[in-house]
């Protein structure tokens, strides 16, 4: 049996340090005289209690090391406890949503998806928009911790590539990692900055300026309008956002390269490459048809192409115009780019550009193989090798992505959903995008209108994705609660 | 550079091809035969004439490629044999659909050709209640010759080429016989003999629960190779109860791997009871029957039983790759379409003429993700995966894992190229699971209902046509040609 005061210890932490950041929201409401401004106060003491109980009561657990099983509990715990902690206030707020609906989205904010059952958010108070868009803030700050420091050391799909990385110098891996970490986290932060900075330059109001600057930089998607992006009507505000969510679904580490002027570095890294070049070439196929086929302008087409194509494969979710109404070709692509997904090592969902690089290296392999049966062949990947195991790993991870995708949409489809909707919707919260490529349920709409066994389904499977599958997998296996 | 010399030599192929399709002119003598005898000769000029082109190519080609001695077949001529051969039998099976009385445009009859040689079943032709006996016994041959060569291939060469772990099933490691050689042909024979004996029962059984002799051979032509194509144009919704069953039966065998009903004849116990390949395809069959059931029984108010025999129908209709139809699919509701999308990527079991990624790459699959598991639990564990109590060697789990990355790389290509020739997404993405997989029976509004497949674009069709052969061959020996080291020495 694992041992789980060490966890219990750790969520109490996240959970303390959780509730200042409740607080906020308190007082933006309470500056614009909303009285909702009591009910993120009364929650946000609740949490810090309950963190502090947890917390005080294992506090002996301190300076115990956590063995692997103990860090994929607290993952999953710790991530879990958030959201139910987020979901408070949407509970006893104005807007009073059900149990479900406040599930919905506070998962939706916590794992940076980005899926809304809110409606007319115009009118919304400035405490509910700062909330949902610091959700997803803090959310990718978790991604960015799980995939940097959790990830890598677990093996998880082919993440093992990536622990080699922070330890080809020294031995000393901890404290290596944990600076990697820091930087990352300030890489973060200063991003966020700029970026509210630039659309407030751009021509937003200082308050969505953040807001869409913290919602964009986690891949979250999260908006401050009914009408998302296109509010704005302000091409600046669109290439803002476009340029976050492609940094925010880049690898973090080439951000902190960058940072320290290691530019050799940067033009190493493989998945990079792969992930610029699927964006490039999905966009101007998308604004080749468009142009083509509905006689749009170039330069609008391929600004709304490139914005809508990044906005899908970084899991993001923003929208310039209701990109899931473009039929026939766009939307086949933008399905199948949902599975893509962005850089591992970044905030975005997904199966991750280097697995589908990995893959087609071990696919061209096969190849080689099958027509020389004798040689020895080694799949490479950004120059180093990839192990028997790692390659396994990846390949295993692509059938488990796919499998789960497969009985989500069937599930959502018992529960009533259609053919599309259910597919769409699959994929969408599987990759941590949000809307759904389908027309109902697109980035402009709301899913507050789907019943509600397919709003737990779906929040299941946001926070299934988000933990890369088989950290939660692994509490299902009979070895992880035996010794 | 001559071919034979710097690249290697082609002759034993373009032999190959050449008695391949000799064999496949004796086949149009069937259907000319009935039509002379039974039905006043209308069609019988289309079949004569394309017997005699068919034959003249056949022997032309196998005398050009007989000079070379000896004719194995290595790696690199199986591939390319595998390839040119179902191609070449598609083409030629299309003559006597465009010269015969309906007239076919040749892009409608090389799609009906090829659905037909890969056992798909996706039908662009229509009024089929009303066809000429000899065209609809010619659509049905071709799928039961395309589920036989399939059953010789999957015996005799994909072991050879190493497809996605097919050569765990080579003959020489399944047995403790002294020599490889002498035993496949016997096997291939024995095989063969079952596929008749089996066929010939199926159309026995369907000719008692009351249809004609033509719709009983015809149906079990097509039934047991897992194709589809059906005498009527309301597929098995327009024969009774009983033939419904029997076919569901029929199609059920047909996904099974034929080569365990050899075992009996040897004198060993029933291995079609041991194999761990059969009892996940059963076990697959009834997971997604009793879902279905329950959606028919709870969401569309059906009596439980007929529920139960609908949800049994269409599962073993989909999951076996054949598509035979009880009625169109519109306005069910959510769920069985999904299911129908998804049980499409299943596929039967090897060593039969079923389509699709195959249930024994299932087992493999989730053999590794229980691995990944235990090596995040115990990072310096040794773990193996076995399958039927053999250990399987690494080279092996990477070629399932790579052929099944393959697959949904060429699923997601086929679709998006079938959306950026005008068909909606939908559509799409329904007809190349459909096509990839050998099912031959899409969803919506487009493909999903019965003559839907003629609406399509002519680009669409060829590229479903390139799809349903690239699903058969396995997809490698479609797609390493043009692999530049496959010409390179």
């Amino acid at each position: 049996m694992v041992d789980l005061r060490p966890v219990l210890w750790g969520m109490g932490l996240l959970l303390a340090a959780f509730a200042p950041m409740m607080a906020l929201p308190g007082l933006a409401d309470w500056l614009a005289g909303d009285p909702d401004w009591q009910v993120y106060l009364a929650s946000a003491t609740f949490c810090l209690f309950a963190g502090l109980v947890f917390a005080l009561g294992n506090l002996s657990q301190r300076t115990r090391a956590f063995s692997s099983r103990q860090i994929i509990l607290l993952a999953v715990v710790g991530w879990v406890a958030l959201i139910v902690a987020g979901a408070v206030p949407f509970i006893f707020g104005r807007i009073h949503l059900s149990a479900a609906d406040a599930i919905f989205e506070a998962t939706a904010g916590i794992t940076a998806t980005g899926a809304t059952v809110l409606r007319h958010l115009d009118g919304a108070s400035p405490g509910l928009l700062l909330w949902r868009a610091l959700l997803q803030w803090m959310g990718g700050i978790g991604v960015l911790t799980v995939g940097t420091a959790v990830l890598p050391q677990l093996n998880v799909g082919g993440m093992q590539l990536y622990r080699f990385e922070t330890s080809r110098l020294d031995d000393r891996l901890a404290p290596r990692a944990l600076r990697m970490l820091g930087g990352i986290l300030s890489v973060y932060l200063g991003l966020t900055v700029i970026l509210g900075l630039l659309l407030w330059v751009a021509g937003m109001e200082w308050f969505p300026a953040l807001l869409h600057a913290m919602s964009t930089i986690s891949c979250g998607g999260f908006s401050t309008s009914d009408t998302n992006v296109g509010h704005w009507h302000n091409p600046g505000v669109d290439w803002v956002i476009l340029v976050g969510m492609l940094l925010g679904g880049a690898p973090f580490v080439v951000h902190w390269q960058i940072v320290r002027r290691q530019w050799h570095m940067v033009g190493r890294n493989g998945q990079l490459k792969g992930y610029l070049a699927a964006i490039i070439l999905a966009s101007l196929a998308i604004t080749l048809w468009l142009v083509l086929e509905q006689n749009a302008k170039p330069l609008p087409a391929l600004r709304h192409s490139l914005f809508a194509v990044t906005s899908v494969m970084t899991g993001t979710g923003y929208a310039t115009l209701d990109w899931s109404r473009w039929t026939g070709f766009p939307l086949a692509m933008l399905f199948l780019l949902t599975f893509i997904g962005g850089c591992a090592g970044s905030t975005a969902g997904g199966i991750k550009m280097f697995r589908v690089q990995v893959l087609f290296a071990n696919a061209r392999l096969q190849f080689r193989r099958m027509l020389h049966p004798n040689a020895v062949l080694v799949p490479r990947f950004e120059g180093q090798t990839v192990t028997e195991g790692a390659a396994e790993s990846v390949l295993g991870y692509l059938f488990v992505y796919i499998l789960s995708f497969a009985l989500l949409a069937m599930a959502l489809a018992l529960v009533g959903m259609g053919f599309p909707e259910a597919l769409g919707a699959a994929a969408s919260a599987l990759a941590n995008l949000g809307p759904a490529i389908s027309p109902d349920l697109g980035p402009l709409s709301s899913f507050d209108s789907l019943p509600d066994a397919a709003k737990w389904l779906l929040a299941f499977a946001m926070l299934y994705g988000r933990l890369e599958l088989f950290l939660l997998l692994a509490l299902f296996s009979r070895d992880f609660w035996q010794d | 550079m001559r071919w034979g010399e710097s690249v290697f030599d082609i002759r034993p192929v373009l032999f190959a091809n050449g008695l391949l399709l000799v064999v496949l002119a004796a086949a149009m003598g069937v259907p000319l035969v009935l039509d002379l005898a039974a039905h006043g000769g209308t069609e019988a000029s289309a079949f004569a004439a394309s017997l005699a082109i068919t034959g003249f190519f056949g022997a032309a080609l196998a005398f050009s490629g007989k000079g070379s001695g000896h004719f194995g077949l290595g790696a690199r001529q199986a591939f390319l044999f595998a390839a040119t051969g179902t191609a070449l039998a598609a083409l030629f099976g299309a003559l006597p659909l465009v010269l015969g009385s309906r007239h076919l445009s040749y892009t409608d009859a090389v799609f009906e050709a090829v659905s037909g040689v890969t056992t798909t079943g996706a039908t662009v032709m229509t009024g089929l209640d009303q066809a000429p006996a000899a065209i609809l016994l010619w659509r049905a041959l071709l799928q039961w010759l395309g589920g036989a060569g399939l059953i010789v291939a999957a015996l005799a060469l994909l072991p050879m080429l190493r497809i996605g772990g097919m050569q765990i099933f080579r003959v020489e490691n399944s047995g403790k016989t002294d020599k490889a050689a002498p035993r496949l042909p016997r096997l291939v024979g024995r095989l063969l003999m079952v596929y008749l004996c089996l066929s010939a029962i199926m159309a026995i059984a369907l000719k008692l629960t009351g249809m004609s002799a033509l719709q009983a051979v015809c149906h079990a032509m097509s039934g047991l190779s897992t194709g589809g194509f059906s005498t009527s144009d309301r597929s098995l919704g327009a024969f009774s109860d009983g033939a419904r069953w029997v076919c569901a039966v029929g199609m059920m065998i047909g996904g099974c791997s034929l080569s365990l009903f050899i075992s009996r004849w040897r004198g060993k116990r029933w291995r079609i009871l041991r194999d761990t390949q059969v009892r996940w395809y059963v076990a697959t069959l009834l997971g997604f029957t009793l879902a279905l059931t329950f959606w028919y029984w709870a969401v569309d108010s059906k009596h439980p039983l007929a529920a139960f025999q609908h949800a049994g129908f269409q599962a073993v209709s989909i999951i076996s790759t054949t598509g035979f139809r009880l009625s169109d699919d519109q306005g069910w509701g959510g769920f069985p379409q999904v299911a129908i999308f998804v049980m499409s990527f299943i596929g039967g079991c090897t060593g039969s003429a079923a389509g699709g990624i195959k249930i024994f790459r299932y087992e493999v699959l989730f053999a590794v993700s229980r691995l990944h598991v235990a090596r995040m639990l115990y990072p310096h564990g040794v773990f193996s995966v076995t399958f039927n109590k053999l250990r399987l060697p690494e080279a092996v789990l990477r070629s399932v894992l790579g052929f099944f990355m393959l697959y949904f790389s060429c699923f997601a290509a086929l679709a998006i190229g079938l959306a950026a020739v005008g068909m909606d997404p939908l559509s799409s993405l329904s007809a190349a699971a459909a096509a990839l997989g050998n099912v031959g029976r899409g969803i919506g509004p487009v493909v999903g209902v019965a003559g839907g497949w003629a609406m399509l674009p002519v680009a669409a069709k060829w590229l479903l046509s390139l799809g349903m052969l690239a699903g058969r061959l396995e997809l490698v020996p479609l797609l390493l040609p043009f692999f530049p080291g496959f010409w390179k020495h």
